[in-house]
């Protein structure tokens, strides 16, 4: 009996001891710090690791090793990591994420995933990650070369899209692309790349009608890696290189010749760069083959007879429609109205979503017509006469899907009605004007266009707008294509102000030369509330700040008004229509944002973003007096639009519905 | 034959540590799997989802750090976005009861001068966040500090962020 429990014992422990073995040898890997690990080489160098830790016969490297960040630097990638977080997420130059889970060996690059051969552990300080797993996820080959490694970029994607008839294709390597072209035929185009490798598969076939196959090509060594990029055509095809988005990749369109292609010959020297190129207008997605940025000008009404016609003088005959034009939009419409004559209109919004204009002493020549549009922002459209005999009446009526934003702007020969798909927070439910020759008031004086003046706001000084030009002193602003944002904004508020101030507005402005409002280099919030205060103290009746806008990509262009407390929607959206009418540019619209200057104004405040001073379209309009001067009569004409003249207050619209 | 129960209790003990810890770091897919990241558009304000799949740490904090980093980052190449300047990346992750707190580095300052972009930029980031369940609401830290607006900037971030912000 005891030697059976003996003999179970012994053989208890003598399981337990090899469990423990077992779990020795599979269980935590065996990290050592290592003076065995190989040296590394990268762009020519060699690549120093601070405290390289050799995990089963892998390069375990911390994120925060000088000489690892060093080298995600080089390759414009970034890593994120905090303390107790599970997760360490690298992001690569092109956008791409690399995720890695502490004490999971699974990780995710871009859409896919694969197995690490060790997990990323924590120590007291720092993270460690499998040090070539990550290099390659970044397209960083590791290349042994006698004892060493070296790091070798890689020309690692071949994206190809087609765009209409053009085929667009996207080399994008780890770190900046080297290149030339070496041989061009009427088929084939040869670029040599130098400094990468590739894994790309040696051939694909593209199969469009100006691309067949692309050929990739490693060569050279370990050390100094060529790939030769071989574009195989049909015969009448032609190239082009597209500017790039990143100095790591390179886009070149194909397309049969009767197609036109924008972009530059690709270079037969060294050393070339896609990113040194000049940068496009346009972005590649969105053709920049086309013509050049859809500068939004209001078109004149194609076959419509009464449109361009010169105006009518005023007369007692009864004024004919000479044709309506129904435009759909995105989401809701443009009815353009031809008249023969002057004619007085009123419009009316209903509660039950039905808006309707009534043109006053105007026939129908034609029949009465209903068109079903079911957009997002209305449904239907009408036109008919709803009054005979010595005073008609032809009513264009909507039913609109809410209460949805609708503008009547009076042209010299008709209206433009436009239902837009936001809805109108101020719910004008009336509104009056004037058509044609009887059309009263100089430029920017005839408030009747947009309904009837705001009146000021009650406390405030009735005569006193506030401007405000952005930016200043030691805050320059944006700055590009050579001009400054700061020096822009003063210019066109200088003009704005003589316009403002012959209009018999009392003016006030933030800054009056190149100084900040508050003190050189202070805060933002300083700065930003002192130009607030200028205008809440004085009690103005008005506020406008004056910004030159400007993003890191060129090929953003256009004109955006800002606002932030909901009434002055109505402002925001006058100024705007009036600078888009003036200035060419394109509407970027009126748009509701939480900037700080129409945010901590009490009175009705918008912020003009004139136009990209990063576009070149822009740049060159912005560099023109006759431009900026055009931007102080747009902003002026809004306010007018907005607030009607200073001497007097217009009473309101009191015009009933039927 | 009495010799057989215990090492048939310690093989049980470790078949059912180690089927314990493959499923915890093995976990297949569930309900959960995935994020809807957002971006905005070239026209500074249409918000655009996609997914990304999620690591195996599903705890709310880890989420949301994973969300912050993705938004960050963008989608991918190709694809036009009103993008964090090259660099940005995330510092810190904190959850406030239906608040979520990012920290951002300094590189982010490089969408100020143009209001475009910081709205454009920002609006992104909190789509994203107030995507994950029980957030509505995001504050801003640059480096570590809350600021009231980026440097030259025209964009409060002194206040929670929500959707309704825009």
């Amino acid at each position: 009996m005891s030697s059976m429990n003996r003999l179970r014992a012994r053989a208890g422990s003598a399981l337990l001891a090899a469990l423990i073995a077992l779990a020795a040898v599979a269980g935590p890997p065996t990290r050592v710090l290592a003076a065995d690990t190989p040296n590394f080489w990268f762009a020519g160098t060699r690549l120093i690791l601070a405290r390289p830790v050799n995990v089963n016969g892998e390069v375990a490297v911390a994120i925060h090793d000088p000489g690892f960040l060093g080298f995600l630097n080089r390759l414009g990638a970034t890593v994120a990591w905090q303390p107790g977080e599970r997760y360490v997420v690298f992001t690569a130059s092109d956008h791409h994420t690399v995720a890695l889970t502490i004490g999971d060996s699974q990780y995710r690059a871009g859409a896919s995933s694969a197995r690490a051969p060790f997990a990323p552990y924590t120590d007291a300080q720092d993270v460690y990650v499998p040090f070539t797993t990550v290099a390659r996820a970044l397209y960083v080959e590791p290349v042994a070369d006698g004892g060493d490694v070296v790091l070798q970029p890689q020309l690692a994607i071949l994206d190809v899209h087609q765009d209409g008839p053009r085929t667009i294709v996207t080399l994008r390597g780890a770190t900046p692309l080297h290149f030339k072209k070496t041989f061009e035929s009427s088929e084939r185009v040869v670029l040599a790349f130098t400094g990468v490798g590739s894994p790309l598969a040696a051939t694909r076939q593209i199969l469009t009608a100006s691309l067949s196959i692309v050929e990739i090509a490693p060569g050279g060594n370990a050390r100094n890696p060529t790939t030769t990029v071989t574009f195989g055509g049909a015969a009448l095809s032609i190239h082009s290189m597209y500017p790039a988005n990143a100095p790591n990749e390179v886009t070149i369109a194909f397309a049969p010749q009767s197609i036109a292609l924008a972009g530059v010959t690709i270079p037969s020297d060294w050393p070339t760069t896609a990113a040194a190129l000049p940068p496009p207008n346009r972005p590649p997605a969105a053709g920049p083959l086309a013509t050049p940025a859809a500068a939004f000008t209001p078109a004149p009404l194609p076959g419509q007879p009464g449109f361009g016609a010169p105006p009518v003088a005023a007369t007692e005959a009864p004024t004919t429609v000479t044709g309506v034009d129904v435009v759909p939009t995105n989401d809701g419409a443009i009815v353009r109205v031809a008249l023969s004559g002057p004619a007085y209109y009123e419009w009316h919004r209903l509660s039950d979503g039905r808006w309707y204009v009534d043109f006053r002493n105007v026939s129908l020549a034609s029949a009465p017509t209903e068109q079903q549009l079911n957009l997002p922002a209305v449904q239907s459209v009408r036109v008919r006469q709803t009054v005979f005999g010595p005073t008609p009446v032809v009513r264009l009526a909507f039913t609109l899907n809410g209460d949805r934003t609708v503008h009547v702007d009076a042209t010299d020969s008709g209206a433009t009605v436009t239902v837009e798909s936001a809805i109108d927070v101020n719910l004008a439910t009336s509104g009056a004007g004037q058509i044609g020759a009887a059309v009263a008031g100089g430029p920017g004086g005839d408030a009747s266009r947009f309904g009837a003046p705001v009146p000021p706001p009650p406390g405030s000084n009735p005569r006193l707008i506030v401007i405000d030009p952005g930016h200043g002193g030691s805050d320059t602003g944006a700055m590009h294509n050579g001009l400054v944002e700061k020096v822009l904004t003063l210019d066109i508020s200088q003009r704005l102000r003589t316009i403002l101030a012959s209009r018999g507005w009392i003016v006030r402005m933030t800054r009056e030369r190149d100084v900040d409002v508050v003190a050189p280099n202070d805060d933002a919030k300083t700065e930003l509330q002192g130009r607030c205060d200028v205008a809440n103290n004085a009690g103005a009746r008005l506020f406008v700040s004056v910004h030159i806008n400007s993003f890191t990509m060129p090929y953003l262009n256009g004109t955006t008004t800002y606002y932030y407390k909901p009434n002055d929607q109505s402002l925001a959206a006058a100024v705007q229509r009036r600078l888009i009418g003036l200035l060419g540019t394109k509407d970027d619209g009126a748009r509701r944002e939480n900037f700080y200057v129409v945010r901590h104004t009490t009175m009705p405040a918008v912020l003009v973003e004139t136009a990209f001073l990063s576009n070149p379209d822009d740049a060159a309009k912005l560099r023109s007096p006759a431009f900026l001067q055009n931007v102080a009569q747009g902003i002026a004409d809004g306010i007018a639009d907005y607030a009607g003249s200073p001497s007097n207050t217009p009473p309101q619209s009191s015009f009933s519905g039927e | 034959m009495r010799v057989g129960r215990p090492i048939a209790l310690v093989a049980l003990f470790v078949i059912a540590m180690t089927a314990g810890w493959w499923f915890f770091n093995h976990r297949t897919s569930s309900a959960g799997d995935r994020i809807t990241v957002y971006y905005t558009k070239i026209d500074g304000s249409t918000e655009v989802p996609w997914t990304v799949s999620l690591g195996p740490a599903r705890d709310p904090k880890s989420v949301a750090f994973y969300a912050a980093t993705q938004a960050i980052a963008g989608p991918p190449a190709g694809t036009d976005a009103v993008r964090f300047p090259p660099g940005t990346r995330v510092l810190a992750v904190t959850i406030n009861g239906s608040t979520v707190d990012v920290d951002i580095s300094k590189e982010v300052s490089g969408l100020r001068g143009g209001s475009f972009a910081e709205a454009a930029a920002f609006k992104s980031l909190v789509w994203t966040m107030t995507a994950l369940p029980s957030i509505s609401s995001v504050t801003i830290r640059v480096d570590g500090a809350r600021i009231p607006t980026l440097p030259g900037g025209h964009f409060e971030l002194d206040e929670p962020l929500a959707r309704s912000s825009w």
